[in-house]
């Protein structure tokens, strides 16, 4: 079956799946050795013979060696190379999980869950099972070899031993591959309602409901239990079957070889073995199997590593927000919405929705929530794409230039903010903005007063999730970018949510400095805000 | 009554007893057939060589058909012991799986509700979890000792064929691979094992925080510079797996030369014997060794078990049980400890209001069981809150939280919260008086639309107005509403408003709300105004007077 994410992957580094893949070849070389040391002492034990036993016992030392090396290096090159194609596919899809368009985004905590768990997953597939797929058709035969320069015919049992074992392996990998999806996927779902109830533990201590979330927990956990031994039952005894040709070979050689030394074969063959020869291919016979016993230890990260790629390749090739083409609007321009219409997944639709809002002026759209405000505003920068209708904005249409976000700054309720300063993440409104600059527009908005209690001030060092900040805070820091930035297009989004009536008075002041000279829109449902209009749209 | 995880998974061991017996017993099986196999298979080639070297009467004399017959024997003994391991070893676990879980859960609900509190946190649960995942390897592993041991057992007893000398050799390697298997295990498991839960949490707060950003990513190039931030956890997250995949390797490295180290000083201690017994010590060492890599995987997960077991006792603290009265008859009104003791006769409407950060939200909490700490001042029908049981503290109050805790399921099991036994048409109403109704009605299954993980697919909203509905539904004599109408426009609070205080007409209920709109605080006839820890009291009466 082809991985679902090779297309991706191949934009990315390739770390071979050799190297880890060559070291655990190297191993069954050292089983080689191993053995050949094994047999050798053996049957130089006694004193008389030529050369006593040493040069053997330090070829089986070094064959102990040898594998512990290559083991070593193995488990640590698989590791570092699913540590590269990990960080890679993160990146990528991270990327993806942000490009997701307003309204066709799952979830935060699904996409977040893609980006950290479902990339986790994948771990197994990359650091043991591509490696060990890639020595389990090299090793077995290379063992094989070995085997068949002293006896042949071992060689041949234990191939003829291999056929029914690989058919095994086969047959009930695919047999057990849907069963085991499907348990593994009810696993996880066991897990989340566990740790979902857990989460809502105080809310059903509230509702006295922990008797009944209990037996709910308990009953889910006991399906799963009883379901999921049933397929073990049946995935086991293909490993049983595994086991068994791996012990019959290893007695079948025993036996072929003891009765070839005793010279009682009840067929001729043409070869007659020795004491070492026949130690040696005993010693080696378990090592045929290895390889794929290894692979089919793996076979669960195969499974977790192919169900999370088909669910991150969902979320790669899903739709993207479109990156802003086009000049920057230098003069505030008119924007037209023309029978606009935003669709989302599941039916919910908005508009269609006509307005214009004129050249310099402040327009608001005022409704109720989750009348689509904030989409109508999204849809400007590319975030929530159209699905009927046009915006133009000074003529040029958004169809064909999928975004103005280059023109446009935008101030939200909780707005992002990057690893830095207070007013390093300010200053991302205008990038070389002077510290003058930026201390300025700090005040304006009312931010220095708020942050002049801090030792810091405006360099008190912020991480991604804004710790320690207010929420007032943080907003100001996104009006005060959004102030800095030389855009044309001004958009607000609930900027007087959760104020009371003087701070929102005093934030409406802010906003009318904020306005001069630029095309601005407002989604608010605020009629305090909407007083300040000079333009206003309500939405149904 | 003790409920510490070790009770907890001690009751699981003694229920799969049976099924962890056998399991034990077939990897005790499988590790004999395993040794006596290839010992079998040496000594029966190194003795067929020197019977075939000895002539034809050696040959007649040599006898061929038990030690083959042995030898296929124990290829089937020892599949068949594989098969009984695995199967009896995931029964027990996931059995214990089972039974585990709901104790757990159980326990928790018994036990002090700030823990429950606490756990409300995505980082604090799924530390839970993982916790309860390294408890239940332990059930997988609890047979490796036995294998180790039967090994060890099944080897001594081959290797002494060869003498003393072999055997020796074969104690003090294992001896010394259990030793240093267990400290290197101690080592290098822990330390990075806890540094890699504590960079995927940084590394999913950091996503979760860019995800939730929107269009300032657009409009401030800021996609880049969330990259980097995530990338930069990511690569913490990679150096702490580099360091348990060392230990992981090292553990096999260790295993591999202490096998080479034992087989070579097996053979040098048994150059005396006879070559059939060298090869049979030589070659049952090797295997013999092998039988204890379960155990080493077992010393590998024990830090993380151990302290994952610590963690959970510390979650499972059991309530102290103080001294309780009976619970009160007659009208349940409420005392609070605002302005020096206020008193609520059944079915007022009290508004409590003050600073954010004043501690209303965990006024409420204490007042409706959810907390046990500072209860002093705190009365239900004149008992004092300390002495009544939570059952009964709790069945007083119909809870609207600030958070809108939903649980994952769907529109209706929410709303089953509220009430078990309500009526189709019960819900629908409670949906109406919450303002939701027209709403899910529209959704694709109605009642039984799915709103995804905690609400996940609901707009803020909207969750809101649903936790509202499901309180709604709960005939308790105090409603207690915390923040009801955030986020809602001005229109749909206004409707929620008119529609509740129907509804609190007709059901007599009494009301306890925290709001910093103005809005909802029309519905009270009392305002209580908590300044942190000095409250005074305000209400039209008062002011009147």
């Amino acid at each position: 079956m082809r991985f679902p994410l090779s297309d991706h992957l191949a934009a990315g580094p390739r770390p071979s799946r050799l190297a880890p893949g060559l070291f655990w070849v190297l191993d069954a070389v050292g089983a080689v050795v191993f053995a050949l040391g094994l047999a050798g002492a053996v049957t130089h034990l006694s004193a008389g013979v030529a050369g006593g036993p040493w040069p053997w016992l330090g070829a089986l030392l070094a064959g102990a060696m040898l594998r512990a090396v290559s083991i070593f290096a193995a488990t640590r090159a698989g590791a570092s190379r699913a540590r590269r194609l990990k960080g890679f596919l993160r990146e990528t899809v991270f990327r993806a999980a942000l490009r997701v368009p307003a309204g066709q985004a799952a979830p935060i905590g699904e996409r977040a869950a893609a980006v950290v768990d479902e990339v986790e997953a994948l771990d197994g597939w990359f650091c043991r099972f591509e490696p060990l797929s890639f020595a389990a058709r090299i090793s077995p035969v290379l063992v094989l070899g070995a085997i068949a320069l002293a006896s042949p015919i071992s060689a041949l049992i234990l191939v003829g031993a291999l056929i029914p074992f690989a058919l095994i392996m086969a047959l009930a990998g695919m047999m057990a591959a849907d069963a085991a999806r499907a348990q593994f996927e009810a696993l996880g779902r066991l897990s989340g309602l566990f740790v979902d109830r857990v989460r809502a533990l105080p809310v059903v201590l509230a509702f006295q409901a922990e008797a009944a979330e209990a037996a709910l927990v308990e009953g889910a956990a006991r399906g799963v239990a009883r379901r999921t031994l049933a397929v073990l039952r049946l995935a086991f005894l293909s490993s049983a079957g595994l086991e068994f040709f791996a012990a019959l070979s290893v007695a079948l050689v025993a036996v072929y070889a003891g009765f070839n030394l005793l010279g009682l074969l009840p067929i001729p063959v043409p070869e007659t073995l020795d004491l070492g020869r026949a130690l040696f291919v005993l010693a080696l016979a378990p090592e045929v199997y290895l390889p794929l016993r290894r692979l089919a230890g793996a076979y669960h990260d195969k499974q977790a590593g192919q169900a999370a790629a088909e669910r991150l390749a969902g979320l790669l090739d899903g739709p993207a927000i479109l990156p802003s083409a086009g000049d920057d609007l230098v003069a505030a321009p008119d924007i037209t919405f023309e029978a606009v219409q935003l669709a989302y997944p599941g039916g919910a639709t908005v508009g269609p929705i006509s307005f214009t809002a004129p050249a310099g002026k402040v327009t608001v759209l005022l409704g109720a929530s989750g009348s689509g405000k904030t989409s109508l505003l999204s849809a400007l920068v590319g975030a929530a794409p159209l699905s009927a209708g046009e915006v133009r904005v000074n003529g040029r249409r958004l169809s064909s230039e999928g975004s103005f976000a280059r023109s446009v700054a935008w101030a939200g309720q909780a707005p992002a903010l990057a690893p830095g300063s207070v007013a390093d993440n300010i200053g991302l409104g205008r990038p070389g903005a002077s510290a003058q600059a930026i201390a300025a527009i700090a005040t304006k908005v009312g931010l220095a007063a708020a942050m002049a209690g801090r030792a810091e001030g405006l360099a008190t060092e912020l991480d991604e999730r804004g710790s320690g900040l207010s929420g007032g805070e943080r907003r100001r820091i996104g009006l005060a970018r959004a102030w800095l930035k030389p855009a044309s297009i001004l958009c607000l989004d609930e900027p007087t949510a959760d104020l009371d009536a003087r701070a929102e008075g005093e934030m409406i002041a802010v906003l009318g400095a904020m306005a001069e000279g630029r095309t601005v829109l407002i989604a608010t449902h605020s009629e305090q805000v909407a007083a300040m209009a000079d333009h206003v749209v309500r939405l149904p | 009554m003790t409920h510490s995880l070790q009770s907890l998974v001690a009751e699981q061991r003694r229920r799969q007893g049976t099924t962890l017996g056998l399991s034990a017993l077939a990897a005790a099986v499988l590790a004999l057939c395993a040794v006596l196999l290839m010992g079998l298979s040496g000594w029966f080639i190194a003795a067929a060589a020197a019977a075939g070297a000895g002539g034809k009467a050696a040959v007649m004399a040599f006898n061929y058909l038990l030690p083959s017959a042995g030898i296929r024997l124990l290829a089937i003994l020892r599949t068949g012991a594989r098969y009984g391991e695995r199967l009896a070893g995931h029964a027990a676990a996931l059995n214990a799986l089972a039974e585990i879980r709901p104790a757990l859960y159980r326990a928790l609900a018994r036990g002090r509700p700030e823990a429950a509190l606490a756990l409300s946190s995505g980082e604090a649960s799924a530390r839970l979890v993982q916790d309860v995942d390294a408890v239940e390897t332990l059930f997988v592993r609890l047979s490796a000792p036995w294998a180790a041991g039967a090994a060890l057992a099944a080897g001594l007893a081959l290797t002494l064929l060869a003498g003393p000398g072999p055997a020796l050799c074969l104690l003090v390697a294992m001896g010394l691979l259990l030793v240093s298997g267990r400290l290197l295990a101690r080592r290098v498991s822990t330390e990075p094992g806890r540094e890699v839960q504590a960079a995927v949490g940084g590394l999913k707060d950091s996503v979760a925080a860019y995800l939730a950003a929107g269009p300032d990513l657009v409009c401030y190039d800021l996609e880049d510079q969330a990259v980097a931030a995530v990338m930069t956890h990511d690569q913490r997250l990679g150096r702490a797996q580099s360091q348990v995949v060392d230990g992981e390797a090292l553990m096999a490295v260790l295993q591999a030369v202490v096998s080479g180290l034992a087989a070579a000083a097996v053979l040098l201690a048994a150059r005396d014997v006879a070559i059939p017994l060298a090869a049979l010590a030589a070659l049952s060492t090797v295997v013999a060794l092998e039988g204890a890599s379960g155990l080493l995987r077992a010393f590998e997960r024990a830090g993380a078990a151990s302290e994952a077991e610590r963690r959970l006792d510390a979650v499972l603290i059991p309530l102290a049980e103080p001294a309780r009265s009976p619970d009160p008859f007659g009208p349940r009104d409420l005392t609070l400890p605002v302005g020096g003791g206020v008193r609520l006769s059944p079915g007022a409407r009290v508004a409590l209001v003050g600073p954010s950060g004043c501690g209303k939200t965990q006024m409420l909490e204490r007042l409706i069981g959810l907390r046990t700490e500072n209860l002093e001042g705190l009365a239900i029908a004149g008992a004092p809150l300390a002495r009544l049981t939570p059952d009964f503290v709790r069945s007083q109050f119909a809870y609207g939280p600030q958070d809108a805790r939903l649980l994952t399921g769907s529109i209706r099991d929410n709303l089953r919260l509220g009430s078990p036994r309500a009526s189709e048409a019960e819900l629908w109403l409670a949906l109406a008086d919450a303002g939701l109704e027209d709403r899910v009605s529209t959704l694709a299954g109605g009642l039984d639309a799915w709103v995804g993980e905690g609400g996940a697919r609901l707009s803020g909203g909207e969750r809101r107005r649903l936790s509202l509905a499901r309180a709604l539904l709960r005939p308790s004599p105090w409603l207690v509403l915390d923040e009801p109408t955030e986020g809602l426009d001005g229109q749909t609070e206004a409707l929620v408003i008119a529609r509740l205080a129907q509804r609190l007409s007709r059901t007599g209920q009494g009301l306890l709300l925290v709001s910093h709109r103005p809005a909802p605080l029309a519905l009270c006839e009392r305002t209580l105004r908590l300044t942190g820890d000095e409250a005074s009291l305000h209400t039209p009466a008062n002011a009147a007077g």
